[in-house]
């Protein structure tokens, strides 16, 4: 049937043939052209899986304001200059940031009245709870009254008295602290270092000032994101001399991915190709050779336009392992430039080549198939970008390589002297056996011991500018005590949101500490909650303890030459409604850090220290309170973590299933089929084993690599099976070491990759090709000699 | 990954204003430095021949007299004392009656001392933003840095020999709520202050008169010692 259709296909290639080529070329120019309207998605995110909680976290980190938020550290560089200088800096840049790109500067606060009696006598009793009225109320005696006069009596003998005396009126106990206290709660537990100067986010030395811009530019969208990163450094070029500026943003991060992405795929490309077109003029001193290599540039031109058209997007990770699709779609070019420069019937050779060569294309299509059982988002392009590149190139290697060369000339290619020496490689030896199985089984010792890393920020490729302005930012603000995580309370209203985040946080303080939770819950109650404070505040006083208090102070006073009245601003208001109006204003203010207002409801984000321990407990937490979650980079991590293996194990056993029934039908040899496969096995111990003994881990990006290799190193096995089953000698072995050579050329120049992503893509496929091409012609051939029986043209 | 980032960059942000929260001063204006108005062509040439002749010194020593009248109080309130400042920003602040007091003030830190418990205390101005805002002020009267003060207020000159400028905090100063004026008054050589009036909004008004000041003086350890300085 195969016969068949390959002639009826060959034939009317050959009556079209000038049809064909046209349309060829014609297609790879305006997919050549289309590669420059297409844009890639630089973000590693869509390597991750599609699973509930990871999806939710993403979800959450892209849809929050969050995201939209570039923080700017300003620096002087000069010692002479001081925050004169800076602020300046800050106002002239704030100045020049402007619509579409920037949409709001934020360049410190300013909120008159905080300190104000009207705001103290308002917020005081709606946010003092049982426990702050038990600490006043143990106050209220003679020797606390006393110690008290006497710290303000003392207070006023310092400079700082001078601006104290009428906060001192309206608060002798010093009530005012412990509202204070509740505010530094959330500083302390920050562990960031910002101090608020004349309304400028600055450094406690005066040296560094903060800036918070908010764009519409989302952090997915790559030309957006370079527009955004040139904007802001041309605006920050033209600052003075004086000051030096850092950028703290996923927008940055992006960039950053993109960039060094394009690089090492243009590096890469570059020298995949000068290799390819050196090994080929070399080895085949041919120059029709080059069609043999325009054969995957041509596939994977058109199968990058087809997929984005089709998908909607590609990765840059994906496209980055366009070398490595090359090197595998330019075997089957080589397989029948081989099997025609053999010399004979030209026809039949590429025919009977073709026929292994589909077995090996549709091997190696369902290695990349199997991908579509994953979540993964980016293994479905990879999948999708593979599978179409293999299809072209074997259409193109099949049907349009041969008449586009003629043959006729045609000698067979390689020294005698060269192919013995092959074949002596190729000859059965019991040593090659023994050898093999000792390493593999040292390998299988080493290989259980491989680690995955959980850790997906060792994926990100940013350039190092970009963390060290990072790390610039650390060392100047703090935030050094570890990464945070985010507890997430929602509701469809402000008020059951803040509900549900007092009930967390209630828990939280006894489970992860009242200094490891920073909430907005801590300045601010729920309604109910502020309602209950405000009549317990009420009941507190009018219970006597007014009387009480006043009685005390008009006994102590004199000893510290109070007058009667010294506190009546205190009395007078103790009890008064306040001031609500400015206390909303101000809650307000509080309100809008903390919370986010969506379609759906409101969200309040608090934060706690990203542990395990701390994740854990908030969990447990989280558990009690439907409609809250966790936003944890450790428990995202641990997610993928899970997740991957599981989809790893899953798309293992189904790509090696599938391969499997594949060879067995090929072959209808169980024998025949498990010799085949064995390259593929020993390249999977060989490739944990190394990564073992060099320190290297798996990661989510290259334990795809890992699948994909099941299909490409089962070729060899196939090939040299098939070839002692055919006796095809040279020939075979060639095209195998061909293949092999190749694909190491087009997955080696990922070694030379700057991207983390992409150099680890690079290791593992090198490793598990190079342990299954010495298998498969020094291993297979033995195996096959001492198992099989020899079967001439089967 | 852009997540962790998105993490980071969130925090810092709602860090930032924590850290706005518990940095709350009465003092301080939110007015930006750079949007200040421009001053009359008089009151900036008086304040830069101010400003250039403080320049001239390092050191200073004065004896001063602090007196308040405060609603709180019965009688006046009388503190004598002495100041020791060195440029760029360290000032000692020594109170001799009515209870001995002493505070050194630096970039970054205050020690203290009283004669009540006898007790040495060191706090950091980071985590003291009270102190550290009124801190700053003094430092801005101390050390003859006036033209800052325009950031925050507005000024006019009430007299010209000797010179007394009134700084008047401006409408949406966070002082504006507390303080009225500020009256710095010049000595006749006008290379520094011999006297700071405050008044509040609340009456309550502050004295500062400054005696025998002495401008770069030789100062050596003991006088910025805190403990047992008298």
């Amino acid at each position: 049937m195969f016969d068949r259709y390959f002639l009826l296909l060959h034939e009317f290639v050959q009556t079209h043939k000038r049809v064909v080529l046209i349309t060829v070329v014609l297609m790879t120019v305006l997919a050549g052209i289309g590669l420059h309207f297409i844009t890639f998605d630089s973000n590693i995110d869509v390597m991750l899986p599609h699973e509930q909680g990871i999806h939710r976290s993403i979800r959450f980190l892209r849809d929050s304001k969050l995201s939209d938020k570039v923080v700017v550290s300003l620096s002087l560089t000069t010692s002479g200059k001081n925050k004169k200088e800076l602020v300046r800096a800050v106002d002239q840049l704030a100045a020049s940031l402007n619509p579409p790109l920037v949409s709001t500067v934020t360049t410190g606060v300013s909120l008159p009245g905080i300190m104000d009696d009207d705001f103290f006598f308002a917020y005081a009793p709606q946010v003092l709870d049982q426990h702050d009225l038990s600490r006043i109320d143990g106050w209220i005696n003679e020797d606390g009254v006393s110690t008290r006069l006497q710290r303000i009596y003392r207070q006023m003998l310092r400079p700082e008295g001078i601006f104290m005396g009428s906060l001192s009126r309206s608060d002798p106990l010093g009530i005012r602290m412990l509202l204070l206290g509740k505010m530094k709660k959330l500083s302390a537990a920050s562990g960031y270092d910002v101090t608020v100067d004349n309304g400028y986010f600055l450094s406690l030395d005066g040296g560094h000032a903060l800036m918070i811009l908010e764009t519409p530019v989302l952090m997915t969208d790559g030309p957006g994101c370079r527009k955004l990163v040139a904007y802001l450094k041309e605006k920050v070029e033209v600052l003075p001399d004086v000051v030096s500026a850092d950028f703290i943003g996923g927008h940055f991060h992006t960039l950053s991915n993109e960039k060094v992405i394009k690089r090492d795929i243009g590096l890469a490309i570059a020298v995949a190709s000068f290799a390819f077109l050196l090994l080929f003029i070399v080895v085949f001193r041919d120059l029709r050779i080059i069609l043999v290599f325009l054969i995957p540039v041509v596939a994977v031109i058109l199968s990058i336009n087809l997929s984005t058209f089709l998908t909607g997007t590609l990765s840059y990770v994906v496209i980055g392992l366009g070398t490595v699709i090359a090197g595998i779609s330019v075997d089957y070019g080589i397989h029948v430039y081989i099997a025609a420069r053999r010399g004979g019937n030209v026809p039949l050779a590429i025919r009977h080549a073709a026929k292994f060569l589909s077995v090996c294309a549709l091997t190696t299509i369902v290695g990349f198939s199997v991908l579509f059982f994953s979540q993964v988002q980016g293994y479905h392009q990879l999948s999708f970008f593979s599978i179409l590149s293999v299809i072209i190139s074997v259409i193109l290697a099949f049907f349009v390589l041969p008449h586009a060369l003629s043959w006729e000339q045609a000698s067979f290619i390689f020294h005698p002297a060269f192919t013995d020496r092959l074949e002596r490689l190729y000859s059965p030896k019991r040593i090659h056996v023994i050898v093999w199985a000792l390493l593999t089984l040292a390998a299988a010792f080493f290989a259980v011991q491989v680690r995955f890393d959980v850790d997906i920020t060792r994926l990100d490729g940013s350039e190092p500018a970009v963390f060290k302005a990072e790390e610039n930012f650390s060392k100047v603000w703090g935030g050094q005590q570890g990464d945070q995580a985010i507890f997430v309370a929602t509701g469809a209203t402000f008020e059951e949101a803040l509900e549900k985040n007092e009930g967390v946080y209630r828990e939280a303080k006894r489970a992860v500490g009242e200094d490891r939770f920073s909430t907005l819950s801590m300045v601010l109650p729920s309604d109910e909650t502020r309602e209950e404070n405000r009549a317990r505040w009420n009941h507190f006083w009018k219970s006597g303890r007014e009387e009480r208090l006043r009685k005390l102070i008009q006994d102590i006073g004199p000893r510290y030459h109070f007058t009667e009245r010294a506190f009546s601003p205190f009395f007078d208001n103790l009890t008064a409604p306040g001031n609500s109006r400015k206390a909303d204003t101000i809650l307000a203010h509080f309100r809008k850090q903390f919370v986010q207002k969506r379609a759906d409801g409101y969200q309040i984000l608090s934060f706690f220290p990203d542990t395990r321990e701390d994740s854990d407990a908030m969990s447990a937490i989280s558990e009690h309170y439907p409609g809250t979650f966790l936003v944890s980079r450790r428990a995202l991590s641990r997610a993928i973590s899970d997740v991957t293996a599981r989809e790893v194990k899953l798309l293992a056993s189904i790509a090696l299933l599938f391969v499997a029934v594949l060879i067995l039908v090929f072959f209808r040899s169980f024998a025949e089929a498990l010799i085949a496969l064995t390259p593929v096995v020993t390249s999977i111990l060989w490739l944990f084993a190394f990564m073992t003994v060099f320190g290297l881990t798996l990661n989510v990006v290259n334990m795809v690599a890992g699948i994909v290799t099941i299909g490409l190193v089962l070729d060899y096995g196939i090939g040299m099976t098939y070839e002692y089953r055919h006796d095809m000698k040279a020939g075979t072995i060639i095209a195998v070491s061909l293949s092999a050579l190749t694909t190491l050329i087009g997955t080696g120049v990922l070694l030379v990759a700057d991207h983390p992503a992409l150099f680890s893509i690079g290791v593992t496929l090198v490793i598990s090709i190079s342990a299954g091409y010495l298998t498969s012609i020094l291993v297979v051939p033995s195996l096959c000699s001492y198992i099989l029986p020899l079967r001439q043209h089967g | 990954m852009n997540a962790e980032t998105i993490m980071r960059t969130s925090y810092i942000i709602v860090a930032a204003f924590y850290c706005f929260l518990s940095g709350v001063s009465p003092s301080g204006a939110s007015e930006p430095y750079g949007k200040q108005q421009e001053q009359a062509t008089d009151l900036g040439k008086t304040l830069g021949i101010l400003v250039e002749k403080a320049s001239a010194f390092q050191t200073l020593k004065t004896d001063f007299v602090q007196e308040k009248e405060m609603a709180m109080f019965r009688d006046k309130l009388v503190i004598a004392g002495r100041i020791y400042l060195r440029k760029p920003s360290t000032i000692a602040w020594h109170v001799d009656s009515p209870l001995k007091y002493s505070v050194l003030i630096t970039d970054t830190r205050i020690r203290q001392w009283d004669e009540d418990t006898n007790k040495t205390q060191e706090l950091s101005l980071k985590k003291n933003p009270v102190f550290r805002n009124v801190l700053n002020q003094l430092s801005v009267w101390f050390s003859g840095d006036y033209r800052s003060l325009l950031e925050t207020h507005d000024a006019v000159i009430v007299q010209k020999k000797p010179i007394v400028i009134e700084f008047v905090p401006k409408e949406n100063a966070l002082t504006k709520k507390i303080i009225k004026s500020i009256t710095l008054t010049f000595r006749k050589d006008e290379t520094y202050l011999k006297q700071i009036r405050i008044r509040e909004v609340s009456g309550d008004v502050t004295t500062i008169i400054f005696k025998n000041t002495v401008l770069n003086i030789p100062l050596d350890g003991s006088n910025f010692e805190v403990r047992g300085h008298v």
